[in-house]
């Protein structure tokens, strides 16, 4: 299948992506050091994760080359399910503004 | 039983052909990994809504040093793997077999610096239902995530030594070493959200 | 995943491989129905137990103290024990009847014949899959026989009581980690169930037939196990947390400063809305894995037997498909009085009642294609027409419920009770009894008697009614769900309701042994089938024998040429035409 040269490229093309997510992760090294407040460094943070794992899915997982069905249905599904879960972050901010028995 | 397989078999065009161009084998692995997802996602959930009720919350992590070298060695054992398919793809099997192997080293190498962290924070008193720092649930959340993570890298080691030998073997083919890495990028993929979330944001200034 | 192709393979000759460990397809279905069938009637046993108990609280009940001399001394259910028999009761018909026959039984056995595959992609995980069920329900079965008894949480096991262990009554300690392990090893079951039913539908349906030409079934069983795919997933580590909560002293669950039983607890710092919100994301989710295939299995049937297609083939699925969607985002409809944040019923509260318009659209197409159509009336497309029944009468109740400020008078009534046992407890148990009647030919090669059929709806469709019916009265009272007794003198009037109720229930229970009856009858003494009794157009009619072969098609695979609803053809040489008949249709109805 692959021929040499392919190869070759797409080796050059691995060590691209991890040089980015290596350098994407000291950058979240870097924002850890700094002085934001934590709901902005969370924003930074989850962002550039965000960032990091789609590097990962589209180019070590090859979804970029797999048919574009399948990167439809796997992004839509998870992002879907895991975007329906964030419904209960309101019942944590009261739990922290006010309700004297969350310690 | 793979596409390949029925092609093996005869049957190619008995069926039609499967969705998204790829053997049930992938499909199957692509579908255990939006399950796994939705278990991490709904550990994490769990961890932040916990975090966010608790205004003393312990921010006890004085060094990334010993997490930016497991980040660098997982990341890098991610890499190695594509070597090793790539390697199996152009049919050469000793070299894949090598990158297998190596990468399967680092995930060892990974789970030990994992559990000497792990024996530190205990050694400092940590438990899964107290700690010296603050919120009891710090100790809690704390091991059962990475607790998780590091069961899915012992799992993936284990796994990644079977296919790595039976391929050697002949027994499987580029395309199961190929499914058994998307596992692993995937628990490389879990350790990029765990590595800010859990460890990062608590660390002390 | 690494699984040897069947293809050619000899049928296996040992017992264990033939019957125990198979990795056939139609074994396992047939295992998996035999767990149900075990399982509904552990299950319905209880619920007479607990009815016995609300008609006629002090009445011993013979036997029952050699169950647990603590939970029933001499006989009389004590309080805890009712709850007991309660919990067991739920979590038994919700996992182990309502998920397991008509998704993973009826699923297994006929999304391979139906997509016209020889077995599914990965015979061992469908093996591991229904053993590990199995096993769930053994651990399950065995809080019976541990300790003070098995939990009294209820199927939610709300926390904190599920969390703090034994101080919070009998078999809240070893009760609540044996519960919380037989539901995640369910889970694991189950992800091994949908990574085959979703592989097999996309990856081995035969030549000619595209996603648009599967039957209602594997539709329905497809949509279904996307959704077991992801919302088993979530209730996974929510019962391992719960479990670390009891065995490892953390506090996921448990806010600090807690009393109980007069003892303060030594957990700080959990929040007891989080298990809420983790169980309900699965929990909807879950209702929607029970009535779904239901809906399938009803339009599959309800088609052979009206001659003509439905209104709408794809309005259809793609009303299946909104259902699955919407069910992520309401669960909060459970939670209106639990202490959530009133701005979220709000928001919960809209989709619940978009949810009502996919629901009303599939009841349209029901009863649009029923309407002058002459229905061939027999047990299937009776018990088919039970399920359109009970599915309107509870879904009419669940407008009431959906409204945040309705909710509050009838949260935690037998309304809901009412409202939750027809549109997903009976009206899912009659699309599992039409399946049966629909497909126990092709399982069995025999017909059941359909006399008997007959004389078993009627009596479950009343019976059903006189049951449920009454707990939208006795909810709109104030009567309140989980009461073991009503000595309050506002419930006393009630009580001959429940009485009433009582000897329903158990007439109606008596009845389903028709039911059992029949089914091992006709199991080998019934009448021989014929090829297509219901001259049906389905694969699962074109198998050269019933039961069909070990390889289903007898050593090639079928091609497709049409949708599977071609009833009513003109111009046909019958009425009908196969999906594998190669015959040209002029005027068909084919989409695909």
């Amino acid at each position: 299948m692959a021929t040499a040269e392919a190869h070759r490229s797409s080796t050059g093309k691995y060590i691209v992506v991890y040089v980015c997510i290596l350098a994407i992760a000291a950058l979240q090294f870097v924002i850890a050091y700094s002085n934001l407040d934590g709901s902005q460094m969370l924003a930074r943070m989850l962002v550039l994760a965000t960032i990091e794992a789609a590097l990962a899915v589209l180019f070590f997982m090859h979804l970029w080359m797999e048919n574009r069905g399948l990167l439809w249905f796997v992004v839509i599904l998870t992002g879907f399910v895991i975007f329906a879960m964030q419904y209960s972050w309101t019942d944590s901010f009261r739990l922290l503004n006010g309700v004297p028995w969350a310690k | 039983m793979s596409h390949a397989d029925l092609t093996l078999e005869g049957y190619s065009a008995a069926i039609m052909p499967p969705a998204f161009s790829i053997p049930a084998k992938k499909m199957a692995m692509w579908l255990f990994i939006i399950a796994d997802s939705a278990t991490f996602a709904a550990c994490l959930v769990a961890y932040g809504y916990l975090r966010v009720a608790d205004a003393h919350w312990p921010r006890p992590f004085h060094s990334i040093t010993n997490v930016a070298i497991m980040t660098v060695i997982l990341v890098t054992s991610s890499l190695t793997m594509l070597f090793g398919i790539d390697a199996a793809k152009a049919g050469d099997k000793a070299k894949a077999v090598r990158w297998t192997m190596i990468t399967a080293a680092g995930g060892i190498l990974f789970a030990l610096l994992h559990i000497r962290e792990w024996l530190g924070l205990i050694d400092e008193g940590m438990r899964l239902f107290q700690n010296p720092w603050g919120s009891a649930l710090f100790g809690a959340s704390f091991f059962s995530i990475t607790g998780l993570h590091l069961l899915h890298v012992t799992g993936g080691v284990i796994a990644l030594i079977v296919v790595g030998i039976r391929y050697k073997g002949g027994r499987y083919n580029s395309d199961d070493l190929e499914i058994t890495g998307l596992y692993w990028h995937f628990v490389d993929l879990v350790w990029m959200f765990v590595v800010p979330l859990v460890y990062l944001l608590n660390l002390s200034h | 995943m690494h699984d040897v192709p069947v293809h050619h393979h000899a049928p296996p000759t040992s017992f264990l491989r033939k019957h125990v460990f198979s990795l056939d397809h139609k074994v396992i279905g047939k295992q998996y129905y035999g767990l149900a069938l075990i399982a509904v009637f552990v299950g319905m046993i209880l619920s007479w137990l607990m009815r016995i108990h609300l008609g006629w609280t002090n009445l011993a009940i013979p036997g029952l103290q050699l169950l647990s001399k603590s939970g029933a001394p001499g006989g009389i259910i004590t309080p805890e024990y009712y709850l007991q028999l309660m919990t067991m009761h739920a979590t038994i018909m919700v996992f182990f009847v309502l998920t397991t026959a008509p998704f993973a039984a009826f699923g297994n056995y006929f999304l391979p014949i139906q997509v016209g595959a020889e077995d599914m992609p990965f015979p061992h995980f469908n093996m591991m899959s229904f053993w590990v069920t199995f096993i769930g329900f053994v651990v399950l079965m065995s809080s019976f026989f541990v300790g003070d008894g098995p939990t009294l949480g209820g199927w939610t096991q709300y926390a904190p009581l599920s969390a703090v262990g034994a101080v919070s009554g009998p078999g809240q300690g070893t009760g609540v980690v044996l519960w919380a392990t037989a539901i995640a090893i369910f889970c694991i079951g189950q992800l091994l169930g949908s990574l085959n039913f979703i592989t097999t539908t996309l990856d081995m349906r035969t030549r000619g037939m595209s996603m648009w030409r599967l039957p209602f079934s594997a539709w329905a069983w497809f949509i279904t196990s996307i959704m077991g795919l992801t919302a088993f997933a979530v209730l996974m580590p929510a019962c391992i947390l719960l479990i670390l909560d009891h065995v490892a002293g953390t506090s996921f669950f448990v806010p600090g400063n807690l009393v109980i039983n007069g003892q303060i607890q030594p957990h700080s710092g959990g929040s007891t809305l989080l298990w809420q919100h983790l169980f309900w994301f699965f929990g909807h989710p879950e209702v929607y894995i029970a009535i779904v295939p239901g809906m399938g299995i009803v339009s599959h049937v309800l088609t052979p037997n009206l001659r003509r297609p439905l209104l709408s083939h794809r309005v259809m699925v793609y009303s299946m498909g909104a259902l699955a969607v919407l069910s992520y985002m309401v669960y909060g409809h459970h939670m209106f009085v639990s202490g959530m944040n009133p701005v979220s019923s709000l928001v919960f509260s809209f989709p619940t009642l978009v949810i009502t318009i996919p629901s009303t659209i599939v009841v349209l197409i029901w009863m649009g294609s029923l309407y002058g159509a002459k229905l061939r009336i027999n047990s299937p497309s009776l018990f088919a027409l039970g399920f359109i029944s009970m599915f309107i009468t509870g879904g009419i109740s669940g407008f009431f419920l959906a409204q945040p400020s309705i909710d509050i008078m009838l949260h935690a009534t037998y309304f809901v009770v009412g409202h939750f046992h027809l549109v997903m407890g009976v009206a899912a148990m009659f699309g599992i009894f039409a399946g049966t009647y629909f497909w126990f030919p092709k399982m069995f090669g025999r017909m059941m008697n359909e006399t008997l059929g007959k004389i078993h709806f009627w009596l479950s469709f009343v019976g059903a009614y006189c049951i449920f019916m009454p707990f939208h009265y006795l909810g709109i009272a104030g009567n309140v769900r989980r009461y073991p007794a009503f000595t309050d003198d506002y419930l006393q009037p009630l009580i001959p309701l429940h009485r009433f109720i009582t000897v329903a229930a158990v007439l109606t229970g008596i009845a389903q042994f028709i039911f059992l009856y029949n089914l091992v009858h006709s199991r080998f003494w019934g009448k021989p089938a014929p090829e297509n009794p219901w001259e049906a157009t389905s694969l699962e009619w074109s198998t050269p024998s019933s039961p069909p072969p070990f390889d289903n098609f007898g050593g090639k695979l079928p091609t497709v040429y049409h949708d599977p609803h071609q009833y009513g053809v003109e111009g046909a040489s019958a009425d009908y035409v196969m999906q594998t008949s190669p015959e040209q249709i002029k005027s068909g109805h084919d989409e695909a």
